[in-house]
């Protein structure tokens, strides 16, 4: 009853005691309301006073506004932000998506085209701002620039054949691709969709926010839809199931004498094989595919500051506070643009099963490919199939994946280091994959 | 059946081809683009990398193959051991200390900075 009065008198102080203040103020200077005039109107224009502004203070709230729709979505943003503390899947993804989803879903009053400047796709809004970075593809070539800055390529320099299975393992991209095709998405939707494979989510990103932005016009004159909220939800939501989806997957497609096939110890790599690495790989990699060129540039470029020993600073800062600063940004406006109007859609649910597909794809092509590397190598060179799965390039959740279930079957065989070789290749390899994608399609 | 579903129904056939080339030339670049960083590493830097140590061996007058031996960088698995084994080693490495506490006296000569005599009035 308390909470009742208090909620009153606030209602009152806020809404109708100005609201009766200007409307008197306006009348004796004799100034009329214009008609066209945005503010909003109680439907029955001759109730005056306490009750009108009830009324309208009723009409803004979210009670008032709420949908099912927004009441799912809340509810998955709570599942999100539940299994990140809960089981600890990607928390540093799944809390600032889980939170941006609640953010979100926030049910708004929007009567009559009004823009409150609060939404996420309200023109001038803060989050509209901030969202900004994910429609024009700002934020994931930033966290890129972090990605290399604090990756290690050495197990790819000492061993450059395990770069094969991160182009293997992108086969499932362009299945994906053929799949939303035929699920009757348009080209440019199909490849944003297929990017989901890559097991990336700032190239998921990047690529939806150029194919699928709801923008862009298709041959026939209609515009794509806007899919950057489901492709991103879908692609992080998988990339944190990595531990769960890719288990029994390597598991089918490997023996017992598979699993257990020891690999060599890496070498040890030279500061000038680390220091050429991202230079030529920036060259060769870029000649060839252009297109991947805002993604690759700075993942090279954050390693070169990295391995270069002169620009430790540089390199600290594009590793911790820069793409701290990104992954927060990325994640709220991700998660608040997966607004239940835009989100819960038909086309969604697709996605979703497409990407859950690609994933599967992508780990089985990286495992099979790997047995088909054997084929050709040396008794004692042979690569252990369970690394595989690393082609895809949640880093380093899948070289974690080799290394569980490589400890499975021997207690004493750790793949984690061989792993984190097609683990970073997949990265290498999403991003070109992407740019052919760009190339064709946008 | 409306000449704008005709329209879409020709443009999906059309886009079929596109599609089958996207795929084929998508999987293959992305193949060949990291192929060929993996030649460039495997051999070509490998190269040029033994061809510097074999010309700075010929200056310095030493045997190329001996060069090769000293340049031969241990495994990551060696290195580790050596890194832990020094590791403990300075862990355990405490100085030693002779337990004898003595009170030192220190003598001081006179000064008169703070002396009360000199801050008092001497009415």
């Amino acid at each position: 009853m308390i909470a009742l009065l208090v909620i009153t008198s606030l209602a009152w102080l806020a809404f109708v005691k100005p609201e009766s203040e200007r409307h008197k103020a306006q009348t004796e200077s004799g100034i009329e309301i214009s008609a066209a005039s945005p503010q909003y109107q109680p439907d029955n224009q001759t109730e005056e006073g306490f009750l009108a502004g009830l009324k309208q203070f009723w009409a803004f709230t979210g009670f008032r506004n709420v949908t099912s729709g927004h009441l799912i979505m809340i509810l998955v943003g709570l599942i999100f932000i539940y299994l990140a503390i809960r089981y600890e899947y990607e928390p540093l993804l799944l809390v600032p998506i889980g939170t941006g989803i609640l953010i979100g879903n926030i049910p708004l009053f929007t009567d009559g085209g009004m823009n409150l400047q609060v939404g996420i796709y309200q023109q001038g809004s803060v989050l509209n701002y901030l969202y900004f970075g994910v429609l024009k593809g700002v934020y994931p070539p930033l966290i890129f620039l972090g990605i290399g800055a604090m990756t290690d390529f050495s197990s790819l320099i000492s061993n450059p054949r395990l770069l094969l299975l991160g182009a293997a393992a992108q086969v499932g991209i362009f299945i994906t691709f053929i799949g939303a095709l035929l699920l009757g998405f348009a080209p440019p939707e199909a490849g944003a969709i297929g990017i989901i494979g890559g097991a990336d989510g700032p190239t998921a990103i990047f690529i939806s926010s150029r194919l699928a932005n709801g923008m862009n016009l298709l041959a026939d004159g209609t515009a794509v839809k806007n899919l950057i909220g489901p492709i991103a939800i879908a692609a992080y939501s998988y990339m944190a199931l990595v531990p769960v989806i890719q288990p029994p997957i390597m598991r089918l497609l490997t023996n017992r004498k598979e699993r257990l096939i020891r690999m060599k110890p890496p070498r040890a790599v030279t500061k000038t094989e680390k220091i050429l690495f991202p230079i030529f790989g920036l060259l060769l990699t870029c000649f060839i595919s252009p297109s991947a060129l805002p993604l690759l540039g700075m993942l090279f470029f954050g390693n070169i500051l990295k391995e270069s020993g002169v620009t430790k600073r540089l390199a600290e800062t594009a590793r911790t506070s820069l793409i701290d600063i990104v992954t927060i940004m990325i994640g709220l406006t991700v998660g608040a643009s997966t607004q239940a109007d835009v989100f819960l859609t038909k086309e969604s649910i697709l996605i979703f099963g497409l990407g859950a597909g690609a994933f599967a794809i992508a780990t089985t092509t990286g495992v099979l490919f790997a047995k088909g590397m054997n084929l050709f190598l040396p008794e004692g060179s042979k690569i252990n199939p369970l690394i595989g799965n690393s082609g895809v390039s949640a880093v380093p959740d899948s070289a974690r994946v080799s290394e569980a279930e490589g400890l499975k079957a021997d207690k004493t065989n750790h793949l984690l280091m061989h792993a984190m070789g097609p683990n970073v290749a997949g990265v290498i390899g999403s991003a070109i994959a992407a740019g052919i994608l760009l190339s064709y399609l946008g | 059946m409306t000449m704008h579903s005709l329209l879409l129904a020709g443009a999906a056939v059309s886009l079929d081809p596109l599609a089958w080339t996207v795929v084929v030339v998508g999987i293959g670049i992305v193949f060949l683009s990291l192929l060929v960083v993996y030649f460039f590493f495997r051999y070509i830097l490998t190269f040029i990398l033994n061809f510097k140590l074999k010309s700075f061996a010929r200056k310095k007058g030493i045997d190329p193959a001996e060069a090769q031996t000293a340049r031969t960088i241990q495994s990551g698995e060696v290195n580790a051991a050596i890194a832990m084994a020094l590791y403990q080693y300075f862990n355990e490495f405490h100085d030693v200390e002779s337990g004898i506490i003595t009170i030192k006296r220190v003598s001081r000569h006179y000064s008169p900075w703070s002396s009360k005599l000199y801050n008092m009035k001497n009415l």
